[in-house]
Order: structure tokens, then sequence, then C-alpha cells
């Protein structure tokens, strides 16, 4: 029998109990940037030097309801898909970039539960490894209810 | 119930010893903490109890506290979440951790080196002030030195838990004192007393610190705050590379003669 991709797999959430924000308050942006998407941003702006990176995969913020206030705030950004981005060799480059020319803090790693997201942080392992300097690395697995599934220091 | 929370541990089990037995049940050591100024409350949180396990935790306490009565059991406010799965430090934390590794091995080789000491045999001698140049240098001013002022520094500090650390590296830092004024005096007996209580500390603050402090302070630090930590150790790191690696081969090469001795003994 034909399974599907788990990363294309259909499933429907439109039936989950969903708590409502009562308030109606609107929710701030914390971006401090653009552009985001990982080619099109210079990995020595000056957002990124010194700095809090997240890099997540396309979908993450998509998923989780808090991303901005939870994971984005105080951070500096880039989105990657690894699995339908090409030319990804160039990813590798900025991301060696960040930690010895940027001189980043930290580099966050937020990927989707399913399988061809975790291409994501191999990208990022291979260029931390291959860098001069090394840097802090947490890894956090999102859920496609958004939940947290796995978060870890590496 | 709610006053008690507030007290310091040691002040708590003094007056009720059957509250240590059910701390030391479920492998919380305060009984054995030499400051034990830490707050009941405190206690619960920083060992990451579940809520089960709290509020099973707390009416055992509350029983011996208030036998017979009917006692509310207040739910402790947390500022931290509920610790899951196996323990993984924060890089920074790991290296301290790998620091603590080293020093375990030292203290580890402790009971042999004291065993038939005689300080005024030079070769003694020399032994004995290796180790106190061990545990100046790489305990103290390495490894001590980041805690106090690197890490401690970003918490407040009127924390319990840290001056409880402090007063331990406090008191560790009188039996090398106390070892250093035997050398002197050629006190044999002294030395060994001295060292074997330090040995006896420091094993329990090192495992308060891996098992206690450490994960209940990664919760609480910022991802920043983790980048932070990691630079200004690659420093100090960087600034007593020399002493760091001179150190760690001096266990080595006392764990080497260690073992030599105890092939010989056993021919």
């Amino acid at each position: 029998m034909f399974e599907a991709c788990p990363g294309s797999k259909m499933a429907d959430l439109r039936t989950i109990d969903r708590q409502e924000d009562a308030s109606g308050a609107k929710i701030t942006s914390q971006l401090r940037q653009w552009p985001v998407q990982l080619h099109l941003v210079s990995p020595t702006a000056p957002y990124y030097q010194g700095a809090d990176v997240l890099l997540t995969a396309d979908c993450v913020a998509y998923a989780m309801g808090n991303f901005h206030s939870d994971y984005l705030r105080g951070k500096s950004l880039a989105i990657a898909c690894p699995k339908l981005d090409s030319s990804q060799e160039i990813y590798y480059e900025k991301i060696k970039s960040w930690i010895e020319d940027a001189r980043i803090n930290t580099l966050t790693i937020l990927v989707m539960q399913v399988p061809c997201c975790s291409g994501l942080l191999r990208l990022a392992q291979q260029a931390a490894q291959d860098s001069g300097r090394k840097v802090p690395i947490k890894y956090a697995v999102v859920g496609i209810q958004g939940e947290i599934l796995k978060e870890e220091w590496l | 119930m709610e006053q008690y929370l507030s007290r310091g541990i040691k002040e708590v089990v003094t007056e009720h010893p059957k509250v240590g037995e059910v701390l030391s049940a479920r492998g919380i050591a305060c009984v054995t903490c030499g400051v034990g100024t830490c707050r009941l409350k405190d206690v619960v949180e920083v060992h990451g109890l579940s809520l089960e396990q709290e509020r099973d935790l707390l009416t055992e306490i509350a029983a011996i506290i208030f036998p017979g009565r009917e006692v509310e059991i207040p739910a402790i406010k947390r500022k931290i979440g509920i610790r899951q799965g196996e323990l993984k430090y924060s890089p920074p934390m790991q290296t301290l951790v790998d620091e603590h590794s080293v020093i375990k091995r030292m203290l580890a080789l402790i009971p042999g080196i004291l065993e038939d000491l005689d300080v005024s045999a030079p070769e003694d001698r020399r032994t004995i002030l290796a180790v106190v140049d061990f545990i100046r240098s790489y305990a103290d001013k390495f490894h001590h030195a980041k805690e106090e002022d690197i890490l401690f520094g970003l918490f407040e500090p009127d924390l319990e838990i840290l001056k409880a650390m402090n007063d331990e590296h406090g008191i560790g830092r009188g039996h090398v004192r106390a070892v250093l004024a035997a050398i002197e005096k050629n006190d044999s007996e002294e030395i060994a007393t001295r060292l074997l209580a330090y040995r006896e500390l420091l094993t329990a603050h090192i495992r308060k610190e891996d098992e206690v402090l450490y994960p209940w302070m990664d919760e609480k630090l910022s991802v920043s705050q983790v980048g932070e930590l990691f630079s200004r150790f690659a420093a100090t790191d960087m600034q007593f590379r020399e002493i760091a690696a001179r150190q760690e081969a001096f266990v080595k090469e006392l764990e080497e003669i260690t073992k030599n001795k105890e092939e010989l003994t056993n021919v």
C-alpha cells in the first residue's frame, strides 16, 4: 500500500479544540529585520553581528501559535526549507559566515517533526563543525499543531 | 504549612529530623548539606519534582510537622518548568561538569595518597604540595572562579542556594589552608583529616551542582545568557590553558602511579 511521505502526508486539523485569546489584544511582531529568507540575507548584516540567531524551517512559524513571543523575541532570523530549496551549499557558507564573521552569540534551529526537516540541522551542524569558532547550538522540533516535541542544547 | 515552606531546610530538619529522612528517601541530600539555608519551597522547585511528586512530598512533610491534623497542602509557585527526561546540559554548563570529572578523579586518589603518609619524607611532602597546588589552581582558581565570578553573577546574589554553594567553597578553602599549616608542622595526621574532609565536602558539593544546581540554572538562563557564558568561559579557558593542561596531566600521572602500585601489591 502506498504511504505518503510524512512531510506531505495530509492531516485535517479543523476539528481540534482551540483555546481562543479572549482579550482580542493585537500581538506585536518581534521581527527585527528584513529580508528573512536565507538566500536573501547577508550573513554579515548588522543585525546578525554578535546576535542570537534563529534559523527555522519555513513551516514553523505557521504551526506555532506563540512563535513570535516564545522564539523570535530578541533574535535575528533566517528561514529555509531543507526539502525544497535549491543551492543549499550557499546556506552552508552563510551559516559558517554567521559563526566566523558575524561572531553570533548562539544559534537556535527550529524544525518541524517531519523527517526531511532534519536536513536543516545536519546542514547547520556541518557548518558549525567546519567553523574555526564554536557557538552554542540549540535545537527544537515542532509538531504540526505547534507543540514543542523536543528541545535541547547540542 | 506556608510558613514552613519559607524556612531554611536545616532549621526544619533540626526541628523535625524525620523530614530529613523523607527528603533522603527521594535522593534529596539536604541532610548532609553543610549549609542548609535553602528554603523548603526552593528545595522542592530546584529538584525539578513533578506536581504529583511535590504534593506527595509536602503531604508527608505536613504529616510529620502537624501529626493528626488535616493540613492544606499549598502548590508551590514555580519560576521554572518541571524537569523531564535525562539531564542534558547547555554547552557552558557541560564544561563545568567535565571539569568536575577531573576534580572527582583527584578526589578518588586522595585515600591512596594518604596511606602511610609521612609528610617529613621529601617524596610524600612533594605529593601533598602538588595535591594542594591542584586544588588551589585547578579546582579553585580555574573552576570555582568560573562559577563564582561568571556563572553566579548571572543570578540574584541573595539566592540561598548560591550562598550555600559559596559557603561550601569557603569551607573547602579553609581545609586547604589547614593542610598547608599542617605541612609546616609536619603533622601528617592533620593533613589526612583535612584532606579527607575536603574530599567528602567536594564529593557532595559536586553532586549537588551536577544533579540539582546546574540543571536548575540551565532552565533559568536565557539563550542569550548561555551564549554569553560560553564566550566568557572560553576566555577563561584560554587564560588558564597552561595551568589546566598541567593539572590534568598531573591527575593522569598520579593515576598511573597508583595503578602501578596496586599492580605491584597484587603480584
